[in-house]
């Protein structure tokens, strides 16, 4: 069984137009940075993936291997040294609104109540700063809040913790909370960084069960950064490893594994022993065990 | 009843005694004071250096009640206290050094905007940044002259020296929290379709806006400092001026009750900022 699983996903990366269904399109990007005089470090190198509408990928990794620096330039915080990233067939250039944003930390603004945090999204992008002067505002406000409610009771959360301010709520409320606040957008990407790391275990699990549920709902393409396999097995439906083939400089981050997961999500509960297999086999990728058979390296050359 | 054992740290006094403990320093510069007075005046009856209680209730009698000497206004004989309060020298210092010190509040104000473009937007940064630093290095006092020359030597270069004096200080301390606002907070509003302006007016400055009033009140004093020493050096009313002219026939009955006051007042506008802060922002955990 954990053979049909890992069945290698193959593509070209030279696939002349985008189809309109591919979400996230990563196109040969390289990451370095210079470090002395003559050395460049090298971060990633010749990532390309093609990230499908509606898929939840699931970026896992050692620490340091550049999982989060894949994120943050699909975001556009960062931009690749060599290669181009296309958010929905365009080009990123800086962050925008195409992809909503959760952070492990600061996920949410400590100076704006729930309601505030969560209803901030849609205001800004109809009124911007002195936008709201106009008539409209109050209105639209009222309609907003509405909505606002309605996300907040769909995140699980009571309308009573709608006054309250990010520092009286747990770790995982706020999660919760950034979660929604993303969803406000409506925007069809939505990026993860290692949104449920610094949770306890039991809010960490109905965390997941909150994205999952989310995501089958409306099925958005998630990109989720974690270290965690465990995780990510439960989460994704694509499971793309990132490790570095050995530690010297020049020597950048590449995908080592990239497989599909079956859409109905993995579990301890319900796969079992071949789950604990599966967790095995990734984890002897991402540590960088350089002697699986060839045929389960997706990209490496 | 706790025993005393000034250097246990881990030591629990009992509250009373904490509470007497912190007024004994109050008591001893009291009771040191009225002994010097005590003492002086057995020499000299007339001691001024050190006043007695009647003496300084004279000079407080003299500085709230009574006009200035270069004033030549003659109360009427029916006057209020409180007609004679406003004409009194207390009253015309406070409300002159008073209005420096909030026109140069207010010019601290752009000062602050300021501080948040550098710290938040390249350009600002790569344009005033080095430049606040150099500047915020020259000693605003060294500069008197040139704003006497610049800005004559009434109103406007006391509020010059103020401004210069504490602005740069101010604009570098405001430019250090905008930057450590997390990068998570910007990139998330960026997302959120937030443009340039929401970014820095709705959510950095809302963030900092605790802090920046913190700093505010550190900056108080020296803004006082800087205010005192315009006033000393030219000046024709004011606390300062007040405190200056008073020197010179050692009226100490006087200068004691002023600098209280203005301490009292310092002390005043501080505890006000700190609750107006805690009032706007209750989410600010510092």
């Amino acid at each position: 069984m954990v053979s049909t699983l890992i069945a290698p996903h193959t593509e070209t990366f030279d696939a002349p137009a985008v189809p309109a269904s591919t979400a996230v399109q990563i196109e040969n990007v390289s990451v370095s940075y210079p470090v002395g005089k003559k050395t460049r470090k090298t971060i990633l190198e010749n990532i390309s993936l093609d990230i499908e509408e509606g898929e939840f990928v699931v970026l896992l990794g050692e620490t340091g291997c550049g999982k989060s620096t894949l994120l943050r330039m699909i975001l556009g915080q960062e931009r690749p040294t060599n290669g181009r990233i296309l958010v929905s067939g365009k080009p990123v250039e800086r962050v925008d609104s195409r992809s909503g944003y959760v952070p492990q930390k600061y996920s949410l603004f400590p100076d704006r109540t729930v309601l505030e945090n969560l209803v901030m999204g849609p205001e800004t992008s109809a009124y911007h700063i002195l936008g709201r002067l106009r008539p409209g505002f109050r209105a639209f406000r009222k309609q907003v809040r509405e909505e606002a409610f309605r996300q907040l009771r769909h995140m699980g959360l009571q309308e009573s913790d709608a006054a309250k301010y990010p520092h009286q709520l747990s770790g995982g409320m706020q999660q919760r909370v950034a979660i929604g606040q993303a969803l406000m957008m409506k925007s069809r990407v939505l990026l993860m960084d290692e949104g449920f790391s610094a949770l306890d275990p039991a809010t960490r699990t109905s965390l997941q069960r909150l994205l999952r549920s989310v995501w089958s709902e409306l099925k958005p393409t998630v990109v989720f950064v974690t270290h965690n396999t465990m995780e990510a097995l439960y989460l994704g439906t694509r499971l793309i490893v990132l490790a570095r083939p050995n530690f010297e400089d020049h020597c950048g981050s590449r995908v080592v594994l990239d497989m599909k997961l079956p859409a109905s999500g993995m579990s301890l509960r319900s796969n079992g022993q071949e789950f604990l297999d599966l967790v095995d086999h990734v984890e002897q990728f991402s540590r960088g065990d350089r002697h699986p058979q060839p045929s389960l390296n997706g990209e490496s050359r | 009843m706790a025993v005393f054992s000034p250097f246990d740290i881990q030591a629990r006094p009992n509250r009373l005694l904490a509470q007497a403990l912190s007024c004994l320093l109050f008591v001893i510069c009291i009771g040191l004071y009225m002994q010097t007075s005590i003492s002086r005046h057995r020499v000299n009856s007339e001691d001024r250096v050190v006043p007695n209680a009647a003496q300084l209730a004279a000079g407080i009698h003299a500085s709230i009640l009574e006009p200035a000497e270069e004033d030549d206004y003659i109360p009427a004989d029916n006057a209020s206290h409180w007609e004679l309060l406003r004409h009194s020298m207390i009253w015309k210092d406070t409300a002159s050094s008073g209005r420096r010190f909030l026109i140069s509040l207010c010019l601290l104000v752009p000062a602050v905007v300021l501080a948040l473009h550098i710290g938040l937007f390249p350009w600002f940064g790569a344009g005033f940044l080095r430049f606040v630093l150099f500047f915020d290095k020259i000693i605003a006092l060294s500069l008197l002259p040139i704003l006497f020359i610049v800005f004559g030597i009434d109103e406007w270069s006391k509020i010059a020296l103020i401004v210069i004096g504490v602005a740069p200080t101010m604009i570098l301390d405001v430019t250090q929290m905008v930057k450590s606002v997390p990068q998570e907070q910007i990139v998330k509003a960026f997302t959120l379709d937030a443009n340039n302006f929401d970014v820095a007016y709705r959510v950095v400055s809302r963030q900092v806006m605790p802090q920046v009033i913190n700093s505010l009140r550190l900056n108080l004093k020296p803004m006082m400092l800087f205010l005192f020493a315009g006033e000393m050096i030219a000046a024709s009313d004011g606390l300062a001026y007040r405190i200056a002219i008073m020197r010179r026939h050692m009226g100490m009955d006087v200068i004691l009750p002023y600098v209280l006051w203005v301490a009292f007042l310092l002390f005043l506008i501080d505890f006000s900022l700190r609750a107006l802060n805690r009032r706007m922002h209750p989410w600010f955990q510092p």
